[in-house]
């Protein structure tokens, strides 16, 4: 156990390069790109873009359209949703309570004004502000044209209120609700060979928003407009530079945060008056525990992804520790931990973001573990129960102590067992964990049996359970599709699905280091080819 | 994208401003460019008034994971004195005179995605779209089919709420939704804020009303290049999202404009800062009690003529108050003639009765706001253990201005479709429909019983 929380350690260690994929791999297959779609900012990606220009201080709208998942994610949803009239009414009052802060007197307004205005109108200094905030925002260069209805927009604020930066803050407003902020606009278009691509900015957002989650920072931006990123040495050094950068860690957080919808346990709903260790701690102190395994195993120990659901290393608080049963690592905060070598949880499925997440308010739920194991880890599609039949499970009785014998008509009923026989042992593998994730030996007075069989290899319990997951076939595809799906914004069809495969060799050469997945995608020729729109 | 509701051509009506549109100068007298949206230059305005003159409103109310039917259906048919309430209905005893149960009807839709299919069905009066793989509405839910043809004239096209935190089934069309305002207190902000005036205040003077304006200029002119550049399925997504910047540019311009001079129309109290959770449980009544004063109050202030406001999402695991799990789980799991899902739909009854009330506390004329409004209020199942989408829970309240009975338990022997019950609503606020839905639940007539 160590003391320090890890990451103020490994600042001092030199970091190690991104591993490449050996060149033992073949050629890219033949790929057919998808058509380009805009893509809204998620609210996380609008809060980081913001966040870079302006700073940890500035106050961030809270009030925002919701985002939609699709296809199990957030970025997925981003691709197929629109903008509703509230959220319009909520992007505006967001743009002016930004525009308002930075335009402020103050060292932000120093910052992105680098000129002293002559007089309340003054075009020449608003076109210079503008023009270095909208290159910014916009993740390209504004054009004449654009920057003109700006200027104009601000000098006509700026008359009426008789002040330059007032005016100007409605120009910064104007961009803010801008379809040119507010969405990805990454279309492609031909390249010299008459090949649809995206280039320079557009695919600097692109690698930006994969990488980081954010938009791309100035040196991204110059690199893009140097036309540096259509070589391939000038694209790598703009990769390498990304996943070497503490953006990187912000990108891997959020990728995570997605597939395992890890934001849904800002809403955690237990009874408390079941779980005695519910509390509005809990759900947030979950969240960073998962995410702070999968930084380690990403970037400290560029380990093996699959560690994730066999490794005793994580990171508690005295929340956390408290519901597993073990000594609090730090006083304060999260620190590192090793869980004890013969005790019940490891990895993924032993914490409390799958445990008490895909779990009911007051009780287990051996389906929705199940369903998580199936669909998010595993990437098999399950299909919802008929509507029209009764899913009920009988309540405990002397008969039926345990989960096991209650759900046993789902797993014998033929109109049931088709599906829950997909779920419903690998949710029994973990019922030694309640619904907050304690663990426990007893249901209802009689001894829980936590054994099952994932795909043929049989397991004892939880632990043998995240064992055969770690050697699953799917684990490991499952994981680059989503990525891949991620970074793209949309379910891979079938003219991509030898290119999905192809990044899975990869990663399997690598011996599943996500970093050098990462830079695969990154820097490959389909992650730049455009679709016909 | 499909819509459930067929109108009638529009009939070329003669146009009486309602309200007087007055332009303030901006100050220092600059050439802003101001573009008047259509909306407030054209005839466009249809929505019918009541005798009194008072405009009629429309209001759904929505909770998830049905009822309990055999508990639920009043035993007598009839008006006044010939019915008495149901078991699960008891809770609207005081307002019992405003009512109308309607039961024995089917929502006629594939059953194929539980809750999900009868959501869809009960809303929008189309299947679940699921072409893409991904479930959403195939069209626009009924709020905002209505909205588009009354909500036209005033600030807000409709306001959508929710007592809990939900996403809310408002859609414009495939994967569009309107989300509700789940917090009290910026719901408070938005309609009773700085921008608001109450009757006999003049419009706003605010020269920033004008730059906000200018400022959405600038961005429908981005939207505009960027629609030329984008594939189809873009250019319907941009073109809702101008529709919103429309309607906010509306709203803006119309803020400028003397308030209407509504006698009940006055600032509500205002709600707590904050309602956080009370030992795991959402405060559902608080907020849904500050909700319905709002809303009473939105209504009365012509704000907006058409609310939607949700308990509950369909499937809601919502802990409610002395239930020992989530409302889903228990609709599935509990045993016997399930006593705390009926003790939930009990709570909820009550919520809907204390929207009526506030409805009919503000006196408009000789009569209430509630007799000028008809609400709807639904669920996506009948009975949850189940995923029935037969007996369907329709409860509405109001005259809607003398147009629909009251007092009445209206059943259906031949479990016809829901949607002849959305096309008497329709019918009531003075839409020329045609015909709602689509395939089995088609239809081009409503209830007769219902309507005066």
């Amino acid at each position: 156990m160590r003391l320090l929380p890890p990451l103020l350690l490994l600042a001092c260690v030199e970091p190690t390069p991104t591993p490449e994929v050996p060149g033992v791999r073949g050629d890219a297959p033949a790929y057919g790109a998808p058509a380009p779609t805009l893509r809204r900012l998620t609210s996380t990606q609008l809060h980081n873009s913001l966040r870079d220009l302006f700073g940890d201080t500035l106050a961030l709208p809270t009030s925002l359209e919701p985002d939609e998942e699709s296809a199990g994610l957030r970025s997925v949803g981003a691709a197929v949703t629109s903008i509703s009239p509230r959220g319009v009414e909520q992007y505006e009052a967001a743009a002016f309570l930004v525009a308002e802060q930075v335009m402020a007197e103050g060292a932000l307004r120093d910052e992105w004004v680098p000129c002293e205005p002559v007089a309340t109108t003054d075009e020449t200094c608003a076109g210079l502000a503008l023009a270095g905030l909208g290159e910014r925002l916009w993740r390209r260069p504004l054009t004449e044209a654009e920057l003109t209805v700006l200027v104009a927009l601000s000098s006509n604020a700026a008359s009426t209120l008789g002040d330059f930066y007032g005016g100007l803050s409605y120009g910064l407003a104007a961009m803010l609700q801008s379809p040119y902020f507010l969405y990805r606009v990454e279309l492609g278009r031909e390249d010299a060979d008459g090949e649809r691509r995206f280039m320079d900015y557009e695919l600097a957002s692109r690698l930006s928003f994969f990488l980081w989650n954010t938009a791309p920072d100035p040196a991204l931006l110059d690199a893009a407009a140097a036309g540096e990123l259509e070589t391939e040495a000038g694209l790598l050094a703009q990769i390498d530079r990304m996943l070497a950068d503490d953006r990187a860690r912000q990108g891997v957080r959020d990728l995570f945060t997605e597939i395992y919808h890890l934001y849904e346990l800002d809403d955690l709903s237990k009874d408390p008056s079941v779980f005695e260790h519910m509390s509005a701690q809990v759900g947030p102190s979950a969240r960073e525990e998962t995410l702070l395994g999968v930084e380690y195993l990403t970037f400290e120990a560029q380990a093996d992804m699959r560690d994730l659901f066999t490794t005793r290393r994580t990171f508690l608080d005295r929340t956390l520790a408290a519901i597993y049963g073990v000594p609090a690592p730090a006083r304060d905060g999260f620190a590192e931990t090793m869980l004890p070598e013969d005790g019940p949880r490891r990895g993924l499925l032993g914490q409390v973001a799958t445990l008490g997440l895909h779990a009911h308010a007051v009780s287990t739920s051996v389906t929705r573990r199940g369903l998580f194991v199936r669909e998010v880890l595993l990437c098999q599609e399950m299909p919802l129960p008929p509507a029209d039949v009764d899913t009920s499970i009988p309540e405990a009785s002397a008969d039926s102590p345990t989960m096991r014998e209650r759900v046993e008509r789902h797993l014998t009923d033929p109109a049931c067992a088709g599906c829950h026989t997909m779920t419903d042992p690998i949710g029994l593998g973990l019922e030694q964990f309640d619904g907050i994730g304690r663990f426990r030996t007893e249901e209802n007075g009689a001894t829980i049996d936590p054994s099952g069989e994932l795909d043929g290899v049989a397991y004892t319990d939880a632990l043998g359970l995240g064992a055969a997951l770690r050697v699953h076939p799917n684990t490991t595809a499952c994981l680059v599709e989503t990525v891949y799906t991620y970074a793209w914004g949309h379910d891979p069809d079938d003219a991509e699905d030898a290119t999905v495969d192809w990044f899975l060799e990869g990663f399997t050469l690598t011996e599943h280091r996500l970093l050098a997945l990462l830079r695969d995608i990154a820097s490959s020729e389909a992650f730049r080819a455009a679709g016909e729109i | 994208m499909k819509r459930a509701l067929r109108l009638q051509p529009k009939a070329r009506l003669p146009f009486t401003p309602s309200r007087r549109l007055v332009l303030r100068g901006l100050l220092g007298g600059l050439a802003v460019s101001v573009a008047l949206p259509p909306l407030l230059s054209l005839g466009s305005r249809r929505a019918r008034a009541a005798d009194d003159g008072f405009p009629l409103r429309f209001g759904l109310f929505t909770w998830g994971n049905g009822n309990l039917p055999d508990r639920w259906v009043p035993t007598q048919e009839g008006e006044g004195d010939a019915w008495s309430l149901s078991e699960q209905l008891a809770g609207l005893a005081l307002v019992k005179p405003d009512l109308t149960v309607i039961t024995g009807l089917s929502c006629k839709v594939p059953n194929i995605v539980p809750h999900g299919s009868g959501n869809a069905g009960m809303l929008s009066g189309l299947a679940l779209d699921q072409s893409t793989g991904e479930d959403t509405f195939a069209g626009p839910s009924i709020d905002q089919l209505i909205a588009a043809e009354i909500g036209q004239d005033t600030l807000y096209q409709s306001i959508l709420t929710a007592a809990s935190n939900v996403n809310g089934s408002s859609y414009n069309g495939p994967f569009s939704r309107n989300p509700p305002d789940t917090d009290p207190y910026t719901l408070y902000e938005r309609l009773f804020g700085a921008t608001f005036r109450e009757p006999g205040e003049e419009g706003l003077v605010d020269p920033t009303l004008g730059l906000r304006r200018s400022a959405l200029d600038a961005v429908m002119g981005d939207i505009a290049t960027l629609n030329a550049r984008v594939g189809s399925e873009d250019k319907l997504r941009l073109e809702q999202h101008l529709d919103g910047v429309r309607q906010l540019e509306t709203r803006l311009a119309r803020l400028e404009e003397d308030p209407p001079s509504l006698e009940s129309c006055a600032r509500p109290a205002t709600p707590e800062v904050s309602y956080p959770d009370l030992e795991g449980r959402p405060q559902v009544s608080a907020r849904n009690r500050v909700m319905a004063d709002m809303l009473a109050m939105a209504l009365a202030c012509d704000q907006t003529r058409v609310f939607g406001h949700t308990i509950s999402d369909p499937v809601s695991d919502l802990l409610f108050d002395g239930a020992s799990a989530g409302h889903h789980d228990l609709t599935h799991n509990e045993g016997g003639d399930q006593p705390e899902v009926h003790n939930i739909t009990l709570q909820i009854m009550d919520q809907l009765a204390v929207l009526i009330e506030a409805l009919r506390a503000v006196p408009e004329g000789d009569a209430t706001l509630l007799d000028h409004c008809v609400v709807m209020a639904v669920s996506e199942v009948s009975l949850g253990r189940t995923h029935s989408l037969d007996e369907m829970p329709i409860l509405l309240a109001g005259s809607c201005g003398g147009a629909l009975k009251t007092d009445l338990h209206l059943r259906s022997t031949g479990q016809e479709s829901t949607n002849r019950a959305h096309l008497s609503v329709m019918r009531a606020l003075g839409i020329p429909a045609l015909s709602f839905g689509e395939d089995d639940g088609y239809t081009e007539d409503g209830l007769s019983g219902l309507e005066v």
